[in-house]
Parts: C-alpha cells; sequence; structure tokens
C-alpha cells in the first residue's frame, strides 16, 4: 500500500481526474485530495471537494480529503475541531519559528505539519521540539513536486529543508508527499523512496514515509474521529438481529410460531393452527393478555418438543440395533 | 576474475498530459486513461539522445562530481519506442544518482523533429543485477499491460482500442501467464543474483549459431 496524502484540488476537473488516473497508475493506493486554507477561516467551512467526485476514479484508488491551513499568527484561534469534522486529515504549515513551536507542542486534533520546503527558513529546526510533536503522533511532511517543476532556487531550497527535517527527527515521522499542482510532478512511490534515500533518510526509513508513517496519519486520525477517546474503536461488533426483532417485537405470538417452525416434527394439525394465528394477527394486534398466554404455549410446546427428543433417540438406537443383528446374521449365513 | 558490477534499471516512459488534439479529418481515437499514459514514444528517440539527456541531468542534478563518478558503464542497453521501455545500465556503486536524476526528468531530450519539449515522467520500475531478470521483467509487465488496457477499454466503452490492438484472441493472453502478482511487484533489488548472465546467453546464442 502506497500513500500520497498531497493532491491539490483544483476546479479543473478534467486535470483532477487525469491526474488521479495516473497516480493510480504510478501505483499508489491511498491519496488525499487536498484544499489549501489561509488566513482568518470564512464563518462557511463547507469543503469545496465534491463528494462523490463527479468523475469515474480507478477502482483501485481510495481517496481522503484534508486541508492545509497556513498558519502566520500563533494568537489567532483556528476553530480545528471543526475543521477535523469536515476533512478526513487536517494539515498544518507554519511560516514562522513561533508558529512552529505551537504547532509542535500545543495544537490539538491535527494530523500532519507541512512545512513548505520552497522558501528558506531563518532558523534551525530544533530537534525537542519536532520529536515533540512526533511523540504526540503528528507527522511531518515533506513535499517534493517542488522540486521536480520548480526552478533552481525552489529546488535547492528543498534539498536543504529536507536534510534539516531529516536530521532534526533523525529519520523518524517523515512522510514523503507530492504536493503536485500538474501530473506531470508525481513520481513513482519507489522514485520517491529514492529521492528520500538521497535527502539522507535510510532506506528503511525511505520506504516506511511512504507506507507506514502515512498509514499511521490516516489510522490515527480516522481513529480520533470515529473511536471513543481515540483508544476503543469497535471494527465488527457482529450481526445485530434488529431487523428481526422489531418484526417480532409487535407479538411474541410470532416469536412461538417460529420456534414451532424450527423443531420439525411436528404434526400437520400443528403448523395450520399457527397458520391461522398470523392471520389473525394481521387483522388487529392482540392484546398484553393474549400475547402472555400464547408466550407460555410456545414455552410449553418447546419443552414437550425436547422432552420427545429422547424418545425417538432410543427408537433410532433400536432400529440401529436391529440393523446389526440383521448384518451379523448375514455374515453368519456367509460363514 | 573480478568483473565489473553493474545494476540494470528498467525504465517506463509515461505521458502524464492528454495529447493535443491534433485538427485531422479523422475523429480521435477514444482510448482510457491507461492506454494514453503508456503512449508510444516517437521513433525519433534513439539509445544515444536517452544517455546524453541523462548525462546532462545528472549534471545538472549532481554537478561535475556526479557526473564523473556515474560517467563509466551508463549505457542505454534497450530502447522500446512502442511499448515506451528502455534498460539503463549504470555502475552499481552509484546507481540511485542515476536513479534519482531519471527521476528529475521532466521530458523527453529535444528530438531531431520536433520544435517542443513533450513532458514525460520517467518511471523506474525495477532494479536488477542482471539485464535477464529486467528482460524477464519487461516480458511480464507488456502482457500485464495489455490486458489491463483490454480490461480498462472494456470497462469504459471505448472503442478506439479494439481497432488498434485488434480483437482479443483466445488463450493468447491468459491471467495464468502472468503469475500470481500481477503488476503490483514494484522495484526489488536481486542483490544476491548479481551473475551477469547476458554475456552467457551471447554465448548461447552463438553455440546454436553454430549448431545451424
Amino acid at each position: 500500500m502506497f500513500y500520497d496524502l498531497n493532491i491539490p484540488y483544483t476546479t479543473n476537473h478534467a486535470e483532477l481526474q487525469r491526474t488521479l488516473a495516473f497516480v493510480a497508475e504510478l501505483g499508489y493506493n491511498t491519496i488525499a485530495i487536498s484544499v489549501n486554507l489561509s488566513g482568518k477561516l470564512p464563518t462557511d467551512l463547507t469543503s469545496p471537494i465534491p463528494s462523490p467526485l463527479p468523475f469515474s476514479i480507478p477502482p483501485s484508488l481510495h481517496i481522503l480529503t484534508r486541508c492545509t491551513l497556513t498558519l502566520s499568527d500563533p494568537s489567532q484561534n483556528h476553530r480545528l475541531t471543526s475543521l477535523t469534522s469536515i476533512y478526513d486529515l487536517v494539515a498544518i504549515r507554519p511560516t514562522s519559528e513561533k508558529t512552529l513551536q505551537q504547532t509542535c507542542l500545543s495544537l490539538p486534533t491535527i494530523d500532519i505539519i507541512s512545512l513548505d520546503c520552497t522558501i528558506r527558513y531563518p532558523f534551525y529546526f530544533r530537534q525537542s521540539t519536532l520529536l515533540a510533536a512526533i511523540d504526540r503522533g503528528v507527522r511531518f511532511e515533506i513535499c517534493y513536486a517542488q522540486g521536480i517543476l520548480g526552478a533552481g532556487e525552489a529546488r535547492r531550497n528543498l534539498i536543504s529543508n529536507a536534510t534539516q527535517l531529516v536530521r532534526a527527527t533523525r529519520g523518524k515521522g517523515i512522510v514523503l508527499s507530492s504536493e503536485a499542482q500538474r501530473a506531470l510532478a508525481c513520481r513513482g512511490p519507489w522514485d520517491v523512496v529514492n529521492l528520500g534515500i538521497g535527502w539522507g533518510l535510510g532506506k528503511e526509513r525511505a520506504v516506511e514515509a511512504v507506507q507506514r508513517e502515512a498509514r499511521g496519519v490516516v489510522v490515527g486520525a480516522e481513529m480520533r474521529r470515529r473511536s471513543y477517546r481515540g483508544v476503543v474503536d469497535v471494527v465488527y461488533g457482529g450481526e445485530k438481529p434488529v431487523v428481526e426483532e422489531k418484526g417480532k417485537g409487535k407479538n411474541l405470538g410470532g416469536k412461538g410460531k417460529e420456534m414451532v417452525g424450527k423443531g420439525g416434527k411436528r404434526k400437520a394439525g400443528d403448523s395450520v393452527d399457527a397458520a391461522e394465528v398470523v392471520v389473525d394477527e394481521a387483522e388487529k394486534p392482540p392484546s398484553k393478555r393474549e400475547l402472555k398466554r400464547r408466550a407460555a404455549k410456545a414455552r410449553k410446546a418447546v419443552a414437550t418438543e425436547n422432552a420427545g427428543g429422547p424418545d425417538n433417540a432410543v427408537e433410532e438406537s433400536t432400529t440401529t440395533k436391529e440393523n446389526d443383528d440383521v448384518a451379523m446374521a448375514n455374515s453368519k449365513d456367509q460363514g | 576474475m573480478v568483473r565489473i558490477k553493474h545494476r540494470y534499471l528498467l525504465v517506463n516512459i509515461l505521458y502524464p498530459e492528454p495529447p493535443k488534439p491534433q485538427s485531422t479529418a479523422r475523429a480521435p481515437l477514444q482510448v482510457p486513461d491507461l492506454v494514453s499514459i503508456h503512449q508510444p514514444t516517437s521513433d525519433d528517440l534513439t539509445p544515444q539522445l536517452l544517455v546524453k539527456a541523462i548525462r546532462d541531468q545528472i549534471l545538472l542534478m549532481y554537478g561535475d562530481y556526479g557526473s564523473g563518478v556515474t560517467t563509466t558503464g551508463l549505457l542505454v542497453k534497450y530502447l522500446s519506442a512502442a511499448t515506451s521501455t528502455a534498460i539503463v545500465r549504470c555502475a552499481r556503486a552509484n546507481y540511485q544518482v542515476v536513479w534519482a536524476a531519471l527521476t528529475y526528468m521532466t521530458h523527453l531530450p529535444r528530438l531531431p523533429g520536433g520544435e517542443k519539449l513533450q513532458p514525460c515522467v520517467m518511471q523506474v520500475v525495477r532494479v536488477s543485477g542482471t539485464i535477464r531478470k529486467a528482460e524477464e521483467e519487461v516480458i511480464r509487465r507488456g502482457r500485464a499491460a495489455i490486458l489491463k488496457a483490454r480490461r480498462a477499454s472494456r470497462n469504459e466503452g471505448a472503442t478506439g482500442l479494439d481497432v488498434a490492438l485488434g480483437p482479443a484472441k483466445e488463450g493468447m493472453l491468459s491471467e495464468q501467464l502472468l503469475g500470481d502478482e500481477g503488476l503490483e511487484r514494484g522495484v526489488e533489488d536481486d542483490e544476491e543474483d548479481d551473475d551477469d548472465d547476458d554475456d552467457d546467453d551471447e554465448e548461447d546464442q552463438e553455440a546454436m549459431d553454430e549448431n545451424d
């Protein structure tokens, strides 16, 4: 499973569709379509990404939504929790040392810290700050597209920032994604791994950056939204017989009837009775007293049926014994 | 005797941008995205041009030093324009440099007849220690690609591909031929399998010729 967690959203749907087809062809399984937000958030926070997308997407591709919020003022109050309910992933793009520190240490409910790698930062990334963020489960993202399509300056800055991030985090908790405005900037997952190796990530870490770490982001975000306090989640709770009980909730007679039916060896008359009962029920709902009576009757019927079981077994055993005798007699004859 | 060790990079040339609609009288063939991504390369692209493009890219990305350490042994062993596939040989010590240079390429080299640069993506789909493994991978991928293209054209109801490929023949291509894994295997190194088998193959070929 390969992940590319940053495909920018464009309103040009033909191009987006082409990009998705190309990304699927490169071998990615899960991608996130990203919306950029900055400054003061509008009151109306609805996602501009139509759901479902108005064109055919490759069947192998799993699509998520994501927003990237550019953070320039540390005092600004962002309604992050409301963003979490709209988008699958929430990414923060800090622009200064102060906002980076705030993002790493205190911002709740974020998944990714996506530094803009094409500009030069006039400060060192501090290891303690970044590791604190990684301990909280937040991952750092390096977007490689600017390094491929961008001019020399952007490419140099990207490589410089990427190596600095790798140094400060020791290669842990890094996610590689594209941020490709055009399909031309996307690269295959293994090519991205090789780029990561060139930036000083170890081979294992580079593979993890497109597989395990990215999956951790996706699963963690889903858990936070769906589970109990981000810890406990019911994956499969078994079949819930809700519909059946509703049908029978009206009357217990129905339940008794089913038990009678299950018994198998009933007389023909009983089944006819049951059918009549059903017809009656359809005409008017029975009273509580009637229901209780029927339930008692059903219980009784089951009890008698169970009691009848051993008799049958005895009968069967006798017949088998007879068969054995016959077989022995036959063998004697042959002897 | 100690042999010079190489790596063989199997490269797919992909075309992410849709082809420009040509103003011909004939309506353009309707092909699925899958097929137009894997469209054939121009016949004007020669192995020499491709090697030169790779060298230029290495010079741009890694400078004189990178260019110097990779220049010996860099060779395009195989280039198929029809399937947009190439096998690039490079020295084993620095294959990652060559690979990264391929990744950073964004367009084909300027072709003799063409006036515009054609955007493309070079995807390395296999890194192999022997050319034989790379060749086997080419064949496997070619088969899988045809099957996939047929399926895609059937799903999208595009008719252009049947014109191009002809009607499907029964038994010619079956899923069993592809092995269990299909296309999803990706890149891997044959670290332990490092014999240069192409020499042996050539010898076999010569021996057969003599017998004939």
